[in-house]
């Protein structure tokens, strides 16, 4: 599968071959750490550029441009997980030195694993389990009745919703809450069936 | 294998493996690790000096407790020092006293039973029975702070109230009317803000509500 680039792109990356490779490896080594910092937003703020720039002896928004057309490269290479042939492919249309072209090709495959484990993480989370407490009352008596004898069980869910804490509280009589037990552990049991097995086999 | 430390079900693997590590500190050692993880189960702090004041307090005390739990790790680092643990283990010994520990309170197992079934789970006698004697000095303690430290949905932190007697109003002249203003303070987390419930009563609502209070505290008086 071959990544398109828009034009706006290849002029953004049309300053590498000017940087040459020095340029390359320093964008790559706080490139990296960019993704890592930045995630979703993938902002660059000018102060960190200025080294950068120094060295590279080039503008301020042409070195901006640069990273980001190579960020946007990577990131996507990685997303799509291009093979080595397709990736060299797309970017031959850029038209740079064979130098340049297997330095990006290395730069890909070296870090493709570990933009890949960052972009993982940036998938929208639902609320996960934190813990559970939980107590068994009876209820004896009550302003309308007295001489009563009513179980319940009162739950406090602990949620962990993208490092928010919530809470959820839950009463249940004791026939309903086996009920829930009995479901559950029906669940558990549909990971035994053949139908789940072929499909656990299968993704392998 | 059904522990009745473990609530009458299989130990689970971990403790399994880490009691080998406690088997490699001396009794001694062992006893003394045990009182510390003891003071933490029951939240005392050791002697750390705590600024008095109103709105320092509360703060103060946290930081005290974090400081205390801090000390208490490397008091029990400093024992286990010499046994050569890396601190990997000192913290898995650590784990594997607590849960030992709380489990065993929470299901009221006595001494005597919890070192036979340490001993059958490969722990050295010695060991077994100076954990089990510490265990049994502080077995009620444990209990009640387990009791306080059990769901409850809130709290009743304080009641003020107030009698007014309204003299007269924009609709009637001569109004005489007693009137009684109550304030519920609510704490519905562990370290929340209380939350405050105003309220007020009339003279026959007042005294329907108090006898309905006062024949509930009757019924729990026949239970304690």
């Amino acid at each position: 599968m071959l990544l398109v680039l828009s034009e706006e792109q290849k002029a953004h990356l049309g300053c590498l071959p000017r940087v040459g490779g020095a340029g390359l490896a320093l964008s790559e080594s706080w490139g990296t750490w960019r993704w890592s910092c930045c995630g979703a937003a993938r902002r660059l703020r000018p102060v960190r550029r200025l080294p950068v720039r120094g060295k590279l002896n080039a503008g301020v928004d042409t070195v901006q441009h640069g990273v980001e057309g190579l960020m946007y490269l990577l990131t996507e290479s990685s997303k799509l997980m291009i093979s080595e042939m397709d990736f060299q492919d797309s970017i031959h249309v850029l038209g740079f030195s064979d130098e340049l072209n297997k330095l990006l090709l290395q730069l890909y495959l070296d870090n493709r694993k570990e933009i890949r484990s960052i972009l993982g993480e940036l998938a929208p989370k639902l609320p996960s389990y934190h813990s559970l407490e939980w107590r068994l009352d009876v209820q004896l008596a009550s302003r309308s009745l007295r001489q009563q004898i009513k179980p319940a069980v009162t739950m406090k869910l602990h949620l962990n919703d993208n490092e928010d804490l919530t809470t959820q509280v839950l009463q249940t009589d004791p026939s309903t809450l086996l009920h829930l037990i009995q479901q559950l552990e029906q669940a558990l049991g549909e990971m035994k069936t053949n139908h789940c097995r072929r499909i656990a086999r299968n993704m392998k | 294998m059904r522990f009745r430390f473990c609530g009458d079900l299989d130990c689970p693997d971990w403790v399994l493996a880490e009691i080998s590590v406690l088997a490699r500190i001396s009794s001694v050692k062992l006893k003394l690790i045990c009182a510390q993880v003891l003071r933490e189960l029951l939240g005392e702090t050791i002697d750390v000096s705590v600024p008095t004041g109103n709105h320092a307090s509360s703060q103060a005390s946290a930081l005290a407790v974090m400081c205390a739990s801090v000390l208490q790790y490397e008091k029990i680092l400093k024992l286990t020092s010499d046994a050569k643990l890396e601190s990997g283990d000192v913290k898995a010994a650590i784990a594997v006293l607590d849960f030992i520990l709380s489990n065993a309170a929470k299901h009221n197992v006595d001494g005597e039973s919890l070192s036979s079934e340490l001993q059958q789970l490969g722990l050295p006698k010695e060991h077994a029975t100076g954990l089990c004697r510490s265990y049994e000095e502080k077995q009620s303690s444990l209990q009640d702070s387990l009791r306080a430290g059990s769901l409850r949905l809130s709290r009743l932190d304080g009641v003020s109230w107030r009698v007014d007697y309204a003299l007269s109003s924009s609709e009637l002249q001569e109004v005489g009317e007693p009137l009684v203003h109550l304030l519920l303070r609510v704490r519905h987390r562990e370290h929340g803000e209380p939350e405050a419930v105003p309220m007020a009563v009339s003279a026959e609502k007042f005294r329907v509500l108090l006898a309905e209070l006062k024949q509930a505290q009757a019924l729990m008086k026949t239970l304690l």
